[in-house]
């Protein structure tokens, strides 16, 4: 459904950006071709910003499309959680803030959709989120709903998953990644995912066969999910680009969980934060 | 891996100190179970979480990742990072149903080398005890 007030808003913002030069390119959302639920859009000029629309199907993080853009000022329209991405790319000297000109939108959830067809429940992700405003913004669309900083994820899946044996736990995931067809589509769509070279591609060393064969995908789930501990702001979009449904949530969530408890670390709440795995305290652990 | 019942171990030493550990325990004649395999590198901080995920992708029963006592790396803060790392990686390959002691983190100057012998004995039983791996191939 859209949300027109949203809408005329951003319409408006990215206008006034592209007019003034500002930015030479607004990253915001329009409507797919089916008219069903929206897709990333580029806008470079002016007449363009009609295309833009904010409604409850906006589900991508476009702060992903922001390393590419090598330092060409840009404006993106940035839910409360995509936000958090922008603080850990500029956290990690990937962006540069005079560079990106953020269009924090104060958003009321996003709908779940399948077969590119919303229904009508909340993602996972908006039924838990306490923090519809975005920790960094230039400017803020829309009113703030609730106090910050945003409440952690629920974790009472991982709960649910440590409560079994070591032996069902390997027997679910070997179960989840053998279906795995190795089509990075969860590092595709991960903001932060960036790598130039990918372990995954390299062949010297060859870190992992590109057999796809479930000790080559464990190694690669594992090493994937490791690279975002402490990184990942939980937009669960790797699960959502997963053509085979794989619950890459709950490994996600996992090390979310366990940054928290042991380096008390929420990714993305600051730019100036450091990742937990950049940094030590001489007296912890032992 | 049922003919296999000793367990594989591949250990990677800090060239400072627990590599100088376990050549201590090599020319001190210490006895120790010759199930590991060592690998030396630079410093504990060298250790990417990549060589582990590599090694258990491989088949291996146990890694073991040794370095300088906290406070007394040659690098001055490498094992300090390595220490954070693979707390967590532990945890998350528990998750994963690789259960936590298979992965070990150990620090050993350059004159334990005693403390090194007793362990790879240690972790040598604890691995018998766990039982071989499942891996998957």
């Amino acid at each position: 459904m859209l949300n027109s007030d949203l809408t005329q808003q951003i319409r408006d913002k990215a206008r006034e950006l592209l007019e003034s030069k500002a930015a030479e390119c607004v990253i915001g959302y329009e409507t797919g071709s089916d008219g069903a639920i929206a897709r990333p859009a580029f806008i470079y000029s002016p007449d363009g910003v009609e295309r833009l629309v904010f409604d409850d199907t906006c589900t991508h993080n476009l702060a992903s499309y922001l390393v590419n853009r090598k330092g060409k000022a840009t404006a993106v329209v940035l839910k409360a959680c995509d936000a958090r991405s922008l603080n850990v790319l500029l956290q990690e000297k990937q962006v540069a803030r005079d560079k990106v000109y953020a269009i924090g939108v104060a958003c009321d959830g996003i709908r779940q959709a399948v077969w590119g067809r919303p229904k009508g429940e909340l993602q996972d992700r908006c039924k838990a989120c306490q923090g519809h405003t975005p920790p960094i913004y230039d400017v803020l669309i829309g009113q703030p709903t609730s106090p910050d900083p945003p409440a952690p994820s629920d974790f009472s899946r991982v709960a649910e998953m440590e409560a079994k044996t070591p032996e069902e736990r390997l027997a679910f995931w070997q179960r989840q990644f053998a279906r795995c067809i190795r089509c990075y589509a969860c590092r595709q769509i991960c903001f932060g995912c960036y790598c130039q070279e990918c372990f995954v591609e390299r062949l010297d060393p060859e870190w992992t066969g590109i057999r796809v064969a479930p000790a080559q995908n464990q190694m690669y789930h594992i090493i994937r999910a490791f690279h975002l501990a402490g990184r990942c702001i939980a937009c669960d979009e790797c699960q959502r680009a997963c053509p085979v449904d794989i619950p890459l949530s709950l490994l996600n969530r996992k090390l979310e969980e366990e940054t928290l408890e042991m380096f008390g670390h929420r990714s993305g709440l600051s730019a100036e934060a450091q990742a937990p795995m950049a940094t030590f305290r001489p007296e912890e652990l032992e | 891996m049922a003919v296999d019942a000793e367990p594989r171990i591949v250990g990677f030493l800090c060239n400072w100190c627990s590599y100088a550990g376990a050549d201590l325990a090599g020319t001190s004649r210490m006895a120790y179970p010759p199930n590991i395999r060592i690998i030396r590198v630079p410093c504990s901080g060298r250790v990417d979480p990549l060589f582990v995920a590599k090694c258990f992708e491989q088949g291996v029963d146990g890694v073991l990742v040794a370095g300088c006592h906290p406070g007394d790396c040659h690098y001055v803060q490498g094992n300090y990072f390595a220490r954070r790392r693979f707390n967590l990686m532990g945890r998350f390959l528990d998750y994963l149903g690789i259960e936590k002691e298979r992965l070990r983190l150990e620090w050993v100057s350059a004159s334990e080398g005693k403390r090194f012998a007793t362990a790879v004995s240690d972790f040598t039983q604890a691995l018998k005890k766990l039982g071989p791996r499942t891996n998957p191939t």
